[in-house]
């Protein structure tokens, strides 16, 4: 998985701001789409491209239980975020219905990785490399039991051995 | 080693358990409105399946609900077809819906307990996150996205990770409990742990000060678990929690034989671990005012406006957090809590919307009105506590001092029904969210309780509600 990467540095970047509640009656994903990060960057939709990923701090995704914040950043483009934590629901959405991967990273992957550098993820080695700055850093590899509902994609798919 | 209460309401959920696996847990209650549930409905209808128990599953809509003019159409067409969407669901997988004309329709967490639909011991899930309010019963509740919606639709189970368990002991009695208050409890109990101190589990909440707390109170408590980052919050249910739930509309019939076994099961063993405590003593805590955008900027009412290094503690994303947020609610370090000047008093939400919040803070401006230049509303959490307000006359405190009086519903607190602050207003809220647009784009929360709420409505500023002359 290769791309360029969007950068917040901050902590606790929450649903309200990954997609604001008076988009919540969108049901035409597309449209959703145009709306992400508005509440945090209104520039993101003219600059995010497929392929890309999110880079932020800890407990991204705190708040709301609306799984349109992973399906407004998927239908942006963005297949992974990479941040330090996750909060549970959003983590638990973006697996469960395949929208992107939630990746937790460390502190200095965190601060080697700048705006625009492109990576490349790959989860079978857990590594993350940096094209632009020729550096390898490790990813915190899912769990076993997320990892099958990833492998099955999502969670409908997904069956117990 | 004994069994905490989570670990006993998990255990007799469990359907199939695996080693390295997920496990398969048993709902007892769905609960549906109209946000999250359009897409699972869907979702059922392109696979050609049923609901498994339209029996247990019961809908209400609360999100997008004018809380005005009930009698209109809905302006708002997106808002329209969503609610008309959730009537014809209902209807097609034969769902209970209490529908905006319903005398029972209210918040999904209000109306639950009202009903008596939330009981000791069960399973509760819905397509929101403060569905932890329900654990306030002892009951095992939190929120799920729209996938797992249509998931328990489906099958009326849920794949999950077993949560870790943590202990927050809450210890002391407040001075005053009624300007001291759960919120300010729980308000403190964030700033303490973070909005990430709970992540990955499930919270019980113990010791006298919340032994002490009335129902609605302890509601108010296990309500905002989750922005402490925990997927639920949990009580264990006493006397209190019995007599609430005796006579309730959908109370079981066979109610004091399962009240027998709640009284002898539902609690946590003496010789159980957690993985984790923390414990907090409130004989002198103050009452609680947010100052940035996430529920753990909050300091006492008597404090200042801190300064992000101050904040930060040395943590860089911290400080860079508190900076923007100090940007965005367009405040000062160094001021003082009680010279933030307000725009709008918000008295609602799923958090502070049940009759005692709603008595609690009529006493405070009763005979009084509300400042010049502040707008104030009062949302009843359901139509029942409306009415229930009603028959006390509390309607008419709040009228007469300039609140206005609406229909029940999510209102103000986020922002996806015509209730919003304009840009640049700032909002005392008793809602559980101050993230930055919460409340309409460019609106400024600060939490706080009713009473803290009712007082800054009088001043137009925010004040220390313990030095009011009332109750």
């Amino acid at each position: 998985m290769k791309g360029n990467v969007i950068k917040y540095e901050r902590d606790n970047i929450d649903t309200d701001v990954i997609i604001p509640g008076q988009y919540l009656k969108i049901h035409d994903y597309a449209e959703l789409a145009t709306h992400a990060m508005e509440g945090l960057d209104p520039n993101f939709h003219s600059k995010v491209k497929e392929g890309d990923f999110i880079l932020s701090g800890r407990n991204f995704g705190c708040g709301s239980s609306r799984e349109h914040a992973p399906i407004a950043l998927s239908h942006s483009g963005i297949k992974a975020v990479l941040a330090l934590s996750f909060a549970r629901i959003f983590y638990r959405n973006a697996v469960d219905g395949a929208f992107l991967l939630p990746i937790e990273i460390d502190e200095d992957t965190y601060q080697s990785i700048s705006e625009n550098d492109e990576i490349d993820i790959d989860i079978s080695s857990n590594e993350i490399k940096n094209i632009t700055k020729n550096q390898t850093y490790k990813m915190k590899p899912f769990s076993e039991i997320i990892g099958k509902i990833i492998d099955a994609g999502g969670l409908f798919k997904y069956k117990a051995d | 080693m004994g069994k905490t209460l989570f670990e006993k309401i998990w255990d007799a959920h469990v359907v199939i358990e695996k080693e390295n696996n997920p496990s398969l847990i048993y709902v007892d209650r769905h609960l549906v409105h109209e946000v999250t549930s359009p897409q699972a409905f869907e979702g059922l209808r392109l696979n050609n399946r049923t609901v498994r128990r339209p029996d247990l599953t019961i809908a209400t809509m609360d999100h997008n609900v004018p809380t005005k003019d009930r009698g209109l159409p809905i302006l708002d067409q997106t808002s329209a077809i969503q609610i008309h969407t959730l009537e014809k669901n209902c209807k097609e997988f034969g769902i209970q819906l209490f529908d905006m004309n319903s005398p029972n329709q209210g918040i999904v967490h209000v109306i639950g307990p009202q009903l008596g639909i939330t009981l000791p011991g069960t399973t509760i899930v819905c397509g929101d996150s403060h569905t932890s309010t329900h654990g306030a019963f002892g009951a095992l509740a939190f929120g799920i996205g729209t996938s797992e919606v249509e998931h328990v639709l489906a099958s009326q189970t849920l794949w999950m990770e077993k949560p870790k368990s943590f202990e927050i002991r809450v210890e002391g009695k407040r001075k005053n409990p009624h300007a001291v208050t759960a919120k300010d409890i729980i308000m403190s109990i964030i700033k303490n742990i973070g909005t990430a101190g709970g992540a990955g589990t499930i919270v019980e909440y113990s010791g006298q000060g919340v032994s002490d707390l009335s129902m609605e109170q302890r509601m108010t408590i296990c309500n905002m678990s989750i922005e402490g980052g925990a997927r639920a919050g949990l009580i264990a249910p006493d006397e209190k929690t019995f007599d609430y739930l005796r006579n309730r509309k959908y109370t079981p019939k066979n109610y004091e034989s399962l009240v027998e076994y709640w009284r002898e099961n539902l609690k946590t063993e003496s010789d159980a671990k957690f993985d984790k405590t923390f414990t907090l003593r409130i004989d002198n805590i103050a009452p609680q005012v947010s100052w940035g955008t996430n529920p753990s900027m909050t300091c006492d009412v008597t404090e200042h406006v801190p300064f992000p290094e101050d904040y930060s503690k040395g943590d860089q994303n911290q400080k860079k957090s508190a900076e923007r947020a100090l940007e965005y609610m367009d405040l000062k370090s160094g001021t003082p809590i009680t010279e933030i000047k307000i725009d709008r008093v918000f008295i609602g939400s799923c958090t502070n919307a049940r009759l005692e919040d709603l008595v609690e803070a009529s006493k405070v401006i009763k005979g009084q009105k509300v400042a010049k230049n502040v707008q104030a509303m009062v949302v009843p959490g359901s139509q029942m506590v409306k009415k229930e307000a009603e028959e006390l006359g509390i309607d008419k405190i709040f009228i007469d001092a300039n609140f206005e009086w609406r229909e029940s519903g999510c209102s103000m607190c986020l922002g996806m029904n015509p209730d919003i602050l304009s840009p640049g207003e700032r909002c005392a809220s008793t809602s559980n969210r101050n993230f930055e647009g919460r409340q309409g784009v460019g609106g400024r929360t600060h939490l706080v309780s009713p009473v803290m709420a009712a007082a800054a409505a009088l001043e137009g500023h925010f004040v220390d509600v313990r030095q009011l002359d009332w109750d």
